[in-house]
């Protein structure tokens, strides 16, 4: 398994508190690069702007993936462009919504 | 652009001392209108204990709560910090000192109420001015920084137009207009402040507890022009004394909070999430208490029983919209500022709880189910002057004011 899907495995087990569903399946988490010493950047966004519960996600996505044996520095980069819609969110996020 | 680290986590000592504080007075506040509350029902809602049963309600529990939320919801609403915690603290500490005692004096000694109040406005000027500072910083107002700046105006209003009454009390000067003034402070206090506030943050905590998106927000700003309009008219019609003016600014009034109503529906319509939690539910239905409540107080203006009425609506008004809409966010907030404090530096290390599994939710639907019942015996209590029944509704009330204070603090065993 690559090292990107890998990252993407292991941010399954970061869930938002309030719906309770991983930030993958939320549809959170952009875009992930590695670059060739293992350094990783995470590009991502959350539900809203105003979202509460921001530092504690985002900081939970640095602390899942900086905890993992293969990474080395890890950068989360939010981003509100391009904003965060429904679309965005995997069929087992929208089931989770009881969708 | 919007900036990348907007640190919204506020020491949640903050938010939580003003929560305690809130909901000691609350239980206080109960007791003391089980103790003296019979009084009432012959129609003498003007006497000490009820005073001051009315303020530990009203200010102890209910704007300490506002205050609390606010210290925590501001930063996360307006995308800005909190301008000074320690000045917070100060505050909390003049604010808590100056409603205790007032509250106090109006039980034991009402003439000697102006020093403890001007303590109480002394801690809610500091509030305001911190609020002030905090919205100052704020990169784009919204139709929200509307709602939450005019609740805080009419805030001072209310307290203005209460340091007044005392004066008026104790000097005798302008107690010919110890009407206008009283009818100002009670329009000012419960519509301009809780039902702004509770306006503004609802067009920030539907959409989030509900995760609605796509929904338009054109609608907030006839919300906001009629609903401020109406408590201009209503106000400018007391000190006029003019009938024409004051049913235009009910209707004004019952028209903003008719398309608040309506407008919160579209935003739920167009929810992800299926099943909503069962205090956010009770939310809603405070928003529908609301509006009816609205909708009575301007049909009684037709009739010839509206000032005899007036006392129970205001009741059902203060319990049915703005206690139950500040119960059911509690259960929401609370258990968010704990997780925050316990968890936020697990999430991502270790398995963590949801907010959800933070309280007791099974209790919420038969207590807040009650709760409603209670209210609704009391009322009918007051309007038929039927002593058993008000002092039946009052007991269960107290009981379930104890149960939810408890049922909120729980949470800190999480």
């Amino acid at each position: 398994m690559k090292l990107k899907e890998k990252i993407l495995n292991e941010l399954k087990t970061v869930y938002d508190p309030e719906l309770n569903i991983n930030v993958v399946d939320l549809g959170l988490i952009y875009h992930i690069e590695v670059s060739a010493d293992a350094d990783v950047r995470i590009t991502m966004t959350l539900t809203t702007p105003g979202c509460p519960l921001h530092d504690s996600i985002t900081s939970g996505v640095r602390y899942c993936v900086e905890g993992m044996e293969e990474t080395q520095k890890v950068e989360v980069n939010l981003v509100w462009e391009p904003a965060w819609s429904p679309e965005k969110m995997t069929p087992e996020g929208l089931k989770a919504l009881g969708r | 652009m919007l900036p990348q680290n907007m640190g919204s986590e506020t020491n949640i000592k903050l938010p939580f001392s003003f929560v305690f504080f809130s909901l000691i007075a609350l239980v206080l506040s109960q007791i003391l209108l089980l103790l003296k509350g019979n009084l009432m029902v012959d129609g003498s809602f003007r006497i000490p204990a009820i005073w001051s049963s009315a303020h530990l309600l009203v200010l102890g529990w209910a704007l300490m709560a506002a205050m609390g939320a606010m210290y925590q919801l501001v930063p996360v609403a307006f995308l800005t910090n909190i301008w000074n915690e320690k000045f917070g603290f100060v505050q909390f500490l003049i604010t808590a000192a100056g409603i205790a005692t007032f509250s106090g004096m109006l039980y034991w000694s009402p003439q000697r109420a102006l020093i403890p109040g001007i303590l109480t406005l002394l801690g809610i000027l500091m509030f305001l001015f911190q609020m002030f500072m905090t919205l100052k910083r704020q990169a784009k107002p919204t139709i929200l920084t509307a709602f939450v700046g005019s609740a805080l105006v009419c805030l001072f209003i209310t307290i203005f137009m209460g340091i007044t009454l005392i004066y008026c009390l104790k000097t005798g000067i302008g107690i010919e207009y110890y009407q206008v003034i009283f009818k100002t402070h009670l329009l000012f206090g419960l519509t301009g402040w809780f039902t702004l506030l509770i306006f503004g943050f609802s067009y920030k905590m539907v959409p989030m507890f509900s995760l609605s998106h796509g929904f338009p927000m054109v609608h907030a700003r006839y919300v906001y022009g009629m609903y401020v309009s109406g408590l201009i008219i209503t106000m400018i019609s007391f000190s006029t004394n003019n009938h024409v003016l004051l049913k235009m600014g009910f209707f004004l009034l019952l028209a903003g909070f008719s398309v608040f109503s309506w407008h919160i529906k579209i935003v739920i319509k167009k929810r992800l999430k299926k099943k909503l939690d069962k205090p956010f539910t009770f939310a809603l239905v405070a928003i529908g208490f609301g509006n009816a409540i609205h909708f009575a107080a301007f049909i009684l203006l037709w009739t010839s029983s509206s000032s005899t009425l007036a006392a129970p609506l205001i009741y059902s008004y203060i319990l049915l919209w703005i206690v139950l809409s500040i119960v059911s966010y509690l259960y929401k907030i609370v258990p968010f500022l704990w997780w925050t404090y316990k968890y936020s530096k697990k999430i991502g290390k270790s398995k963590v709880p949801s907010l959800k599994e933070m309280m007791n939710e099974r209790i919420v639907v038969p207590v807040f189910s009650l709760f409603i019942a209670a209210v609704l015996i009391v009322f009918c209590g007051l309007i038929f002057k039927i002593a058993i029944l008000f002092n039946t509704g009052q007991f269960i009330l107290s009981i379930l004011f104890i149960i939810i204070a408890l049922s909120i603090l729980s949470v800190l065993k999480k």
